[in-house]
């Protein structure tokens, strides 16, 4: 029906507004390349985190991923980053 | 403070969204359902890493006197996983050449309208090399 876009992404403004947000400094500024590469590094992030609880929910058996899943998936996962 | 609330609630839909839409691939992918709350309990999560990628970030920036957190900091953000770095490393090198590529061009364009005065030498080297490229795609 609709051309759905290949890929799911974080728009750049979205990621540049979110950093500048929790910057402790508000002379802090992020380049241009840099917004982008966190972008990236943000997907892999969620992509990471539902494909480990994904895996979890299937080792118990389960065909819905719920929170219980993702919770003991979230120790390692926050080591990882 | 109550715009700024709003603000950073907007910016936590956002990511919801995207969260949500990622789930939803990942789950068609491994044929499985996320249940709302999983999908929210990721958004939370990533908000929160999100805050602490910044303030990395913000440190590594200051750490090599910079107020511009440039792409090296990012790398060094993700020195923590040997693949996840080798991949930010190559993203890096991919928008990197990008970015060169759009600057030659507008150099070109900036050098076409100033008439070349200040950029003639660059701009017969983008000519050159364009017709390097003519040449090899004939050959």
């Amino acid at each position: 029906m609709e051309d759905r876009e290949p890929e799911v992404v974080f728009k750049k403004e979205t990621v540049g507004k979110l950093l500048s947000l929790f910057f402790k400094d508000d002379k802090t500024k992020v380049s241009g390349d840099a917004v982008l590469l966190m972008a990236e590094m943000l997907k892999i992030f969620v992509q990471e985190a539902a494909r480990r609880a994904a895996k979890q929910a299937d080792t118990e058996d389960s065909g819905t991923v719920d929170i219980d899943h993702f919770e003991k998936i979230l120790p390692q996962l926050l080591l990882d980053f | 403070m109550g715009d700024e609330f709003s603000h950073s609630q907007r910016l936590k839909a956002a990511i919801h969204f995207t969260v949500a839409r990622c789930c939803e691939e990942v789950g068609q992918d491994c044929e499985k359902n996320f249940s709302k709350l999983a999908i929210a309990a990721i958004s939370e999560t990533t908000f929160k890493q999100c805050d602490i990628f910044a303030k990395d970030l913000e440190a590594f920036a200051r750490h090599a006197k910079r107020t511009t957190v440039t792409v090296e900091d990012v790398k060094l953000a993700a020195r923590r996983s040997a693949s996840l770095a080798n991949y930010i490393v190559q993203k890096s090198e991919e928008l990197t050449s990008n970015t060169k590529e759009q600057k030659e061009r507008r150099k070109k364009l900036t050098g076409k309208r100033k008439s070349g005065d200040s950029l003639p030498a660059a701009a017969a080297e983008g000519d050159d090399s364009s017709m390097a490229g003519d040449q090899n795609a004939l050959g």
